[in-house]
């Protein structure tokens, strides 16, 4: 009582079928960059960069605020877009280079202060308006991408999706880092990177659903 | 000429002249020849058809080993069905290989990767019939279980566009085309969704015996 067609049928009409179209990387990443840059830019039109940005600048730590998530996004959306291709090789262990550079940078103000400030300056004044920020900023990047990137075949949905998240909150982070004034390597690793966290939480678990096929 | 009994001809020995011989319905002795299926899918993704058919039909081979070896505690009758999800999976993702690296590494994570998923779903399901067994073993005997495998019953448990056509192409013996064409849809869509339908209702059909 089988009603099903035979596997020679379905090649016919698969070969019969017009080819869909090539995946291009830049249609998958162009998007996102564009919704990350509209977030920021309403954010700053909003709320405005520091006022000392230029002179802050100068410095290595503020630099690396901007820089190391900067990097991190970077290596992130090459992961994703790269595993959108079956068979493609992912060299994870890349991600490991921002984080550990911004742990570095965590343990040296560590060694460097006094035990007394550590708690103060690492839960600082603005917190929750950093994870806030990070995290609405980065939302409408995660959800285009997401979108975007079920056009791809990634044989890790999860892990796509984590990484769409990572890309979307670290790029984020590196514009917000424009404006925030916190510039304590303790403050910005533990805030910043509980944002990048949970962003990479959301986006895999949203990834290993959103992103089968 | 076939290429097996050219000795010139190995696996890491790129000829220039090969392509020119590749007859497009030659299927022996090329199960191994990355080159000819990265050949065959580059034509395949610039419109050729024929070239798309005779990959797919040179990939069926090694895939139906493929879906043997790996599932050993899955009925027989199902494995035909893994490997048409594989095939149309190919098709359906096959702008996600660019030409560059070699076909075949691709070809196997495609699989590999829907292999495991319809594995992943029957296992879920395979508890389903059971269940239904047991409740209908339990139940007073109610409707004819004939009743149950009413078609308009069973075209009511998938989605109405797939219900459509096959009323239209199985049931009141209209042709795909027009089918189609009164779904508002391509006749290659149509034929896929009517493929997929009927797959569905074969499986609600095994659930509901």
């Amino acid at each position: 009582m089988t009603h099903r067609p035979s596997t020679d049928d379905l090649i016919r009409t698969l070969a019969a079928s017009p080819p869909p179209p090539q995946l291009g990387a830049w249609g998958l990443v162009l998007p996102m960059l564009a919704s990350v840059g509209i977030a920021l830019g309403l954010f700053m039109l909003l709320f405005g960069p520091r006022a000392d940005l230029v002179h802050a600048l100068a410095r290595p730590t503020v630099a690396a605020k901007t820089l190391l998530p900067l990097a991190l996004a970077l290596v992130a959306l090459t992961l994703a877009v790269r595993s959108t291709r079956p068979a493609r090789s992912l060299r994870r262990s890349l991600l490991a280079l921002p984080v550990a550079a911004a742990l570095a940078l965590f343990v040296a103000r560590l060694i460097q202060l006094p035990s007394g400030p550590v708690v103060p300056e690492l839960i600082g004044s603005s917190a929750a308006a950093c994870l806030l920020s990070i995290t609405a900023l980065s939302l409408p990047a995660t959800v285009v991408g997401l979108v975007l990137f079920r056009s791809g075949a990634s044989p890790h949905p999860a892990f796509t999706g984590a990484m769409i998240g990572v890309s979307s909150a670290a790029g984020a982070a590196a514009g917000y880092a424009l404006h925030c004034t916190e510039d304590s390597p303790l403050f910005f690793t533990t805030w910043y990177g509980a944002a990048i966290l949970a962003a990479a939480v959301g986006g895999g678990a949203a990834g290993r659903h959103f992103l089968r096929w | 000429m076939t290429l097996a009994a050219d000795p010139a001809v190995g696996r890491h020995c790129p000829d220039p002249g090969r392509e020119a011989r590749l007859a497009p319905h030659r299927k022996e002795a090329t199960l191994d020849q990355d080159p000819i299926w990265d050949e065959l899918m580059r034509r395949a993704n610039q419109g050729d058809g024929a070239a798309f058919r005779q990959f797919l039909t040179e990939v069926t081979p090694p895939l139906r080993r493929m879906i043997r070896a790996r599932g050993r505690n899955l009925p027989p009758d199902q494995h035909e069905d893994v490997l048409q999800e594989v095939l149309l999976a190919i098709h359906l993702k096959r702008g996600t290989w660019d030409g560059d690296a070699p076909v075949r590494p691709w070809l196997y994570a495609v699989a590999r990767y829907k292999i495991v998923d319809a594995f992943r779903k029957r296992g879920r399901r395979l508890h389903l019939p059971l269940e239904d067994v047991a409740e209908i073993l339990a139940a007073d005997p109610g409707p004819a279980p004939l009743a149950a495998r009413d078609a308009e019953r069973m075209l009511g448990m998938i989605d109405a566009r797939s219900a459509a056509l096959v009323r239209a192409v199985r049931l009141e013996g209209q042709s795909t085309e027009d089918a189609a064409a009164g779904l508002g849809v391509s006749p290659g869509t149509a034929r896929v969704a009517l493929h997929r339908a009927m797959k569905r209702l074969a499986d609600l059909a095994r659930r509901m015996t």
